[in-house]
């Protein structure tokens, strides 16, 4: 099972991976067009600031996760096979419990959408997006 | 072989089935619940009737559920007595469960409110997806409605009939709306979103009659103003229901009270959910904390222990987010400081215009409370600062930043970070 990593002396806060995130979850995939499109794409994953660190925060897909406990509309859900936390759009009411619970606060609302923004590891891809876009290697892909 | 029995089929009583199942794959485990059919999100069911959530979007878990975990349901069946000596309880249709470790998770009934004519058609209380799909059907034909309460619950019912294009006017006692979850600026800001929206907030009244002649026909107010409506939503708050656990010698105050084991004062019977009064960990005192994110951690505690665990719930915590016409709201543990109490302090921005408030409360170094509305990224960290009680000295100053997060804290909490490398 591949976790993401982050090398944090590595990272310059440049959020290169914020964009290509929000491009890789974009109706086109294409960050031009991806501007362009109706229900702007936002990003999965943020870079934060802390004590002359850089640290990029994502959904860790706990084992125990308290948003899925927290989610009143069983929208968040622990898939055990994929080992992923799962979200399904069409149960979703937009309550934010899931925002509420999360003890690294990697969960944003889209506030337009009403849908949570977490990182789903780009599931339908190889590797996360995030990965290539980083420019010094702050970003590790590696088995636990 | 051993047999559970669970009475209740909502957030705590599957929480613990499947708590239960993870560690006894075996034993018999039985739920009765005097509501029909599998188990559903009760929090749901404003939005099912404002529209936004189809009836088969409402359900906890697929109807699969019961047969794939073992689990026999005996539904519309409402459990009368029981019997601790015997470890028996008893139902309405008179049959008999026994137990060998039984948990009560019966949740709590919504107030009807003591009000002359109340018990005339077009009044409706708002618990269950029977209630909703009764106001729902007596729709048709309906122009205005009243809501009694400016609770939660009181303002979700509001908004389901808002989005159903009726006329809808709240009439709330207090001098606020939500006043358990908000402090007045905020309720300030939230109500304003909800009048611009077309719902009318009444404050500072009451329904002192329902006009009708069987059927409703209008509100008077203790202002002795008559509202001509012909629908009333009643959300005056719940009770626990403890008349069962308090018939047979449980110990019970405004809820049944929970050691930290979540067990009950009888042998063997354990309660979790809105039945459940325990220790509230921003009250430093006992409390129910009736709400959706404590019934199911609750239940998930009180099903390990009843299979054989050993752990301790550390505590419940006044915690709920919601949105009303895309207004997010935040409210964390204590949300307004008592007159009088000592040693507390409290910080705020307002960005009036924005509709964005950001107020937390201390206790010293320890951050008791949290209200946030337009804005609420990141209250998980804050919740985390206050539910493991995290020396908050070396940031006090932050926690309102734009900036404040996890990032911040990394150092102050136990956990090994893995991540970061
Ligand atoms: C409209 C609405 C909105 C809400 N919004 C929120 C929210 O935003 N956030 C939040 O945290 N909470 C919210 N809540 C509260 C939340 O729904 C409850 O906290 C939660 O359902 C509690 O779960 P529970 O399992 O303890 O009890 P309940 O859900 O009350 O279930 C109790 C079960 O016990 C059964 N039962 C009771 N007595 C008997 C008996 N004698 N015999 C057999 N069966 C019995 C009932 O049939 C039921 O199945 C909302 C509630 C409503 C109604």
């Amino acid at each position: 099972m591949k976790q993401l990593y982050y090398k944090i002396k590595k990272c310059l806060g440049c959020k290169s991976c914020e964009i290509v995130c929000a491009v890789a979850h974009s109706a086109s995939g294409d960050l031009f067009k991806a501007l362009k499109e109706e229900v702007l794409s936002l990003p999965r994953k943020k870079v934060s600031f802390a004590k002359g660190n850089n640290y990029p925060l994502s959904c860790r897909h706990c084992q125990e996760p308290k948003c899925v406990d927290a989610c009143m509309a069983a929208a968040l859900k622990y898939d055990t096979e994929k080992k992923l936390v799962v979200h399904d759009k069409t149960r979703c009411v937009g309550c934010w419990m899931c925002i509420m619970s999360c003890p690294y606060g990697a969960i944003w609302p889209d506030a337009k959408v009403k849908i949570p923004l977490r990182c789903d590891k780009c599931q339908d891809k190889e590797e996360p997006s995030c990965l290539k876009a980083c420019p010094t290697g702050a970003v590790a892909w590696e088995e636990v | 072989m051993k047999q559970y029995l669970i009475i209740g089929n909502s957030a705590a009583g599957i929480s613990a089935v499947e708590a239960i199942r993870k560690d006894d794959k075996s034993s018999k485990v039985t739920v009765v619940s005097d509501e029909e059919g599998q188990a559903y999100c009760r929090c749901l069911i404003s939005y099912y009737l404002a529209g936004d959530v189809r009836a088969d979007k409402i359900f906890y878990r697929p109807e699969s559920f019961y047969r794939e975990n073992n689990v026999q349901l005996f539904s519309n069946k409402r459990v009368t007595g029981i019997d601790v000596k015997k470890n028996l309880v008893t139902c309405a249709d008179n049959s008999q469960l026994n137990y060998d470790s039984l948990l009560i998770s019966t949740g709590a009934s919504a107030i009807v409110p003591d009000v002359k004519g109340i018990n005339q058609k077009g009044v409706f209380v708002f618990r269950t997806i029977n209630d909703a799909k009764g106001i729902e059907s007596s729709l048709p034909g309906v122009k205005t409605a009243c809501v009694l309460g400016g609770g939660l619950v009181g303002l979700k019912a509001a908004y389901a009939l808002r989005k159903r294009k009726l006329d809808v006017k709240i009439i709330v006692k207090s001098k606020q709306i939500l006043s358990q979850m908000l402090d007045n600026v905020a309720a300030g800001l939230v109500q304003k979103r909800l009048e611009s929206y077309g719902i009318e907030v009444i404050i500072g009244q009451d329904a002192a009659e329902i006009i009708g002649d069987g059927k409703v026909k209008a509100v008077k107010l203790t202002d002795n103003k008559e509202i001509q409506c012909s629908l009333v939503v009643a959300g005056r708050g719940v009770s626990p229901n403890i008349d069962l656990a308090k018939a047979a010698g449980i110990k019970v105050n405004k809820g049944i009270i929970a050691d930290s084991a979540l067990r009950t004062s009888a042998a063997n019977i354990f309660c979790a959910g809105d039945v459940s009064e325990t220790y509230d960990l921003a009250l430093g005192d006992f409390a129910v904390n009736a709400l959706w994110t404590m019934a199911v951690e609750q239940g998930k505690a009180s099903g390990m222990n009843m299979s054989g665990g050993k752990v301790d719930y550390p505590g419940s915590i006044g915690m709920n987010a919601t949105e009303f016409f895309s207004l997010p709201i935040v409210s964390l543990g204590i949300n307004k400081i008592k007159e009088g109490a000592q040693g507390y302090e409290q910080s705020q921005t307002l960005d009036a215009k924005n509709s964005i408030y950001k107020k937390i409360i201390l206790k010293g170094n320890f951050l008791v409370g949290a209200v946030l509305i337009g804005n609420i990224k990141n209250s998980g960290v804050l919740l985390r600062l206050i539910r493991e009680r995290i020396n908050v000295s070396l940031f006090k100053d932050e926690l309102l930043d734009e900036n404040f997060g996890f990032a911040r804290i990394i150092d102050s909490v136990k956990e090994r970070e893995r991540i970061y490398v």
